[in-house]
């Protein structure tokens, strides 16, 4: 029976077995810059210190240490690498939509290094990005923490893996259309969405104890209980209630933002973030004191029904509630010029520089649960840093040089017309077209809708 | 021909009828096939016996489908049937490491009444570890002779199916008249393709479900354990898809997992190293990259005898401007380097075989010698072709070179085996010899300018078989270089015409050849027609599978072309 506990423990602990890769760090002085600490203030004429990817010194007159590179960043910005807490960039797989939930989906076995994305990223200052499963389910699969160390071959090598383990929720039109609509399950409804998530939870419940007794049954002698089948997808909803796991969870409507609240509630879950969260400013003082707080969009929305009822002041709004706030892309365009999304915050809503840069650097670090690690120039923390020429909430901000861990893995003077890892041998040179890309929340979903309908729903987000 | 077919086929079917209830070597033997004799020696040939070693004067000697000796003494019983082997090279037969030759999926079953798509039957889902490549195999599939004639005798055959197809078998290419078997259960064919408007629908679900499937194997293994030491325990629930999964998680069965581009290599091998199963790569077509983590993670692997279509090359137009030739010269020098993994493998010290599961065999020999051509070493090419493909498969005892006690299994070829006119003349597979007809290589055959002959338009045709002449219409189109056609025969069926479309179209210098598949007596058949071009006559030979070979002429019809 003692095998069967190992065994067990063994399975518990598979999201773990992860060998952590070994991944470059680093060592870089960078002097004379306006320091954006974003914890700290704003350091005039200041050098950081780098050393084996973490901060090692921020202040004036430090001198590089033996081998150290020093770069001059005289007249120019330096603030903490951007994170971008919804995202699927450098995902080959977004969407499990087959099942209402698929919590035992892992997006990290899906991570592509190769993501011509994730440079584009780079260029747009952008270091970490929360690479989401799909918005098809009412409880998605779990996302995975990307650290942007561009030109690794191994998916593990680009993982954070010292990031916690986060998962997709989704409510309103996505799951409903999705199952009810298109496969003719639950969840038809709104109602169905929360019927969906409390009925997994109490199964969960039931999971986690039917386990629990047989592992207290196992060790006695003359054991006559049989080992419970194995549910990873049950699982993960234990983790969840157990609180291993951060819910980001996608919604719209203030109603359903409160059911989850509720939800959440009665299961005694506090790691809990909404995503787009477009009526978050109805609830925004139940947001902040239940929940890890709101990612938003900037000003985005009218893509379909449930989004209509938006305005631009709500990062603005949530933030004056206390919610902890952050703007994302979960676009591959959006993604490139976070710190612009930001700055509108200043003009819809006042925010002050802090506060808006916190949106893209600090906030989302507390929302992925990582603020302990980067977010911010501060002594310690891993050296996640982007220059930039001009302020970087100002419109002529340009990204110059972004780093992770120390290495620059982006560098505005050598950035080459074609910087993709891979170039397949049987494709043809075709002439590219510019369009935006469009948001990834929907890719792998096949629907089955007649043309009436398909015109109706054919919205992507 | 259709008299012939018929014939042919519906003796066929009275033979195999008969075989079954009378011992395969009976006096009597009405159809005239039973050879007079099962020893052969093909005598003072060039024979490589393995990978690596120098091709030596000597005689092959074998009996009752066994290698009795090698050498240039052997004593040479009265039964042996000679073949003069002076001209010709003898090489160990070639073991596929996967092959679909003469799979045919089974029907999906039908979908229950409470089919959920989310929670799917495994058999719909395609989950089916129970199931055989060997209930899925005809041996008397024209691809599986097409194959043989490329030069191979053995091959480990791949249920077709979803995520978890099924257990993969080792068959010889051997008599029609037995099973052919060599080892069944011999590894499970899993993949990351998912299952069509279901759970698992895509590669992420697909690995979830994998490791679920593979961790309730061992929970159940664990509670039959219980249930046969501890009284009072209940009655395990045991499935189809546990039960196959067993020998899996007991480590004495391989996952094959088909991984064809380099994440998904990555993607396997980190799923064994979760799980734990004995795993074999196969289906290589994009491994460059990964080449280290291959050999680190210690996996045999089976590469793609293909190389990639150089369709994305010949496209590249001159005139392009200077940031398209830049991406133009990306795309060559990934070309390049897809078509010099081999040797890469090769340098790293990775012992790889071939499957074929996917491609064609009439393009085998051009893909191992553009494989040779950049950079693999014909030994190389000829260890993953025998010596490593057995290794791999298990079957060093009795297969992969020319020794004695080893299975007759020999490819006999006009030249030294991967030079430029070498061709095939024999396939020798568990003592039975096959012939093939070789063409005389004329420089001269070309046209004058070296062009491909002209062989667009409507043909009238005519073959003779024993059972009369019959002939009918075969028209070619030609785009490009590309061809496509038709023709009309008598239906082996029944009366009247039928309709068939031609495939393979190939047209080199004088030479045109071309296939079509007809049903016949509730078989399925390959024609193969192929022959000269002159002027606006061709000759030829159309040959069917295990029925042999008829002449075939035919003369392009002026009149339509004018129409056209």
């Amino acid at each position: 029976m003692k095998k069967l506990t190992y065994f067990l423990a063994a399975l518990l602990g598979l999201s773990i077995t992860y060998a952590s890769a070994q991944t470059k760090k680093g060592s870089v002085l960078i002097k004379n810059a306006t320091v954006l600490t974003v914890t700290k203030g704003t350091l005039e004429n200041s050098d950081v210190l780098v050393q084996d990817g973490i901060i090692k010194q921020v202040g004036q007159n430090i001198s590089a240490p033996n081998g150290v590179e020093t770069i001059d960043a005289t007249g120019k910005y330096l603030m903490p690498g951007i994170i971008d807490a919804h995202s699927h960039v450098a995902l080959d797989v977004v969407n499990e939509a087959t099942s209402p939930i698929v919590a035992e989906v892992r997006m990290r076995d899906m991570v592509n290094p190769f993501e011509v994305g994730l440079y584009r990223a780079l260029a747009g200052g952008v270091t970490i990005s929360h690479a989401m499963h799909g918005s098809a389910n009412v409880v998605g699969g779990q996302n995975v923490t990307l650290k942007h160390r561009w030109g690794s071959e191994d998916p593990a090598d680009i993982i954070m893996q010292d990031a916690p383990r986060t998962i997709k929720f989704a409510l309103g039109e996505n799951p409903t259309r999705v199952h009810g609509r298109g496969r003719g399950i639950q969840p038809r409804t709104r109602m169905g969405v929360e019927a969906v998530l409390r009925n997994g939870f109490n199964e969960a419940l039931q999971y986690k104890k039917a386990w629990e007794d047989y592992n207290a049954a196992s060790s006695q002698k003359g054991n006559t209980k049989t080992a419970p089948e194995y549910d990873e997808r049950l699982q993960t909803l234990v983790d969840i209630l157990d609180g291993k796991i951060i819910i980001h969870c996608h919604s719209y409507r203030a109603d359903e933002i409160y059911m989850l609240i509720n939800v959440a509630r009665d299961f005694g879950i506090t790691k809990l973030v909404f995503q787009h969260t477009n009526e978050g400013f109805k609830v925004a003082p139940e947001i902040a004191e239940y929940t890890m707080g709101a990612s938003v969009f900037a000003d985005w929305w009218a893509y379909k029904m449930e989004v209509y009822y938006s305005t631009a002041f709500n990062a603005a709004i949530l933030t004056k509630n206390g919610a902890i706030t952050s703007i994302n892309s979960d676009s591959a365009e959006l993604i490139r010029h976070l710190y612009h999304e930001a700055a509108k915050t200043q003009r819809y809503g006042g925010m002050t520089d802090e506060e808006a840069l916190s949106m893209i650097t600090m906030n989302p670090a507390k929302q992925l649960g990582i603020a302990d690690k980067v977010g911010s120039i501060e002594v310690g923390k891993q050296a996640d840093l982007v220059i930039f020429e001009g302020h970087p909430l100002s419109v002529y901000a340009v990204p110059q040089k972004t780093f992770v861990d120390g290495v620059k893995y982006f560098d505005i003077e050598k950035d080459a017309d074609d910087q993709r890892l891979r170039v397949s041998a049987t494709e043809m040179v075709e002439p590219i077209f510019l369009t935006e890309e469009d948001h990834r929340c929907m890719q792998d979903v096949e629907l089955n809708f007649s043309d009436i309908s398909k015109t109706l729903f054919n919205t992507n987000y | 021909m259709k008299k012939t077919l018929l014939k042919a086929s519906v003796l066929g079917i009275m033979v195999m009828g008969w075989i079954s209830t009378q011992s395969l070597w009976a006096q009597s033997d009405p159809t005239g096939k039973k050879p007079i004799t099962s020893t052969y020696a093909i005598t003072n040939a060039t024979v490589v016996t393995a990978p690596g070693k120098a091709g030596t004067k000597s005689t092959v000697l074998i009996k009752d489908g066994v290698i009795q000796g090698v050498g240039t003494n052997l004593s040479l019983p009265k039964e042996a049937r000679i073949i003069a082997g002076d001209s010709l090279f003898i090489y160990p037969g070639f073991i596929d490491g996967g092959s679909d030759a003469g799979i045919t999926a089974p029907k999906d079953p039908e979908r229950p009444k409470d089919f959920v798509s989310s929670n799917p039957p495994d058999e719909i889902a395609g989950i089916t570890p129970w199931r055989s490549a060997v209930d899925q195999y005809s041996a008397a599939d024209g691809k599986v002779e097409d194959f043989r004639k490329a030069g191979f005798t053995i091959a480990q055959i791949l249920p077709e199916g979803g995520m978890i197809a099924g257990k993969a078998a080792i068959v010889v290419y051997g008599s029609e008249y037995s099973t052919n078997v060599l080892k069944t259960n011999t590894a499970l064919l899993a993949s990351f393709s998912g299952a069509r408007g279901m759970y698992p629908g895509t590669a992420v679900g697909v690995m979830a479900k994998f490791r679920d499937v593979y961790q309730n194997t061992k929970l159940t293994k664990g509670r039959g354990d219980q249930y046969q030491t501890v009284a009072g325990v209940n009655r395990p629930e045991v499935t189809p898809t546990y039960s196959a999964m067993m020998d899996v998680i007991n480590s004495e069965v391989p996952v094959m997992y088909e991984a064809s581009s380099e994440l998904e290599v990555r993607r396997a091998i980190s799923l064994q190293k979760e799980l734990g199963f004995k795993l074999i790569l196969t289906g290589l077509e994009d491994y460059a990259n990964v080449i280290d983590v291959i050999k680190a993670a210690n996996v045999p692997v089976l590469i793609s005898l293909e190389i990639p279509d150089d369709k994305a090359i010949k496209a590249q137009k001159d005139e392009a401007d200077e940031s398209v030739k830049a991406q133009y010269a990306r795309v060559k020098e990934a070309y390049d380097q897809a078509i010099k993994q081999a040797s890469l493998l090769e340098k790293a010290g990775v012992p790889f075989a071939f499957t074929t599961a996917g491609t064609k065999a009439g393009d085998v020999m051009k893909s191992l010698k553009t494989m040779i051509e950049n950079g693999l070493s014909e030994e190389a090419a000829l260890a993953a072709l025998t010596t490593n493909a057995a290794s791999i498969l298990g079957m060093s005892r009795v297969a992969g070179t020319i020794e004695k006690g080893k299975m007759a299994n020999l490819v006999i070829s006009t030249d030294s085996l991967f030079s430029e006119d070498s061709q095939i003349k024999h396939v020798i597979v568990d003592g039975y010899v096959y012939d093939y007809e070789t063409k005389s290589k004329k420089k001269a055959s070309k046209s004058e300018d070296g062009s491909a002959a002209k062989v667009a338009g409507s043909w009238d045709y005519e073959t003779e078989s024993p059972a009369g002449n019959s002939g009918g219409v075969f028209q070619i189109t030609q785009d490009g270089s590309d061809y496509s056609g038709t023709i009309t025969l008598d239906d082996p069926s029944g009366s009247g015409k039928i309709n068939a479309d031609l495939n393979e179209i190939t047209v080199n210098g004088k030479s045109m050849s071309f296939s079509f598949d007809i049903a016949a007596g509730g078989m399925n058949l390959t024609v193969n027609v192929s022959g000269e071009v002159e002027g606006e006559s061709f000759e030829g030979t159309m040959s069917v599978a295990q029925f042999g070979s008829f002449p075939f002429k035919a003369t392009l019809n002026p009149t339509l072309i004018a129409i056209k």
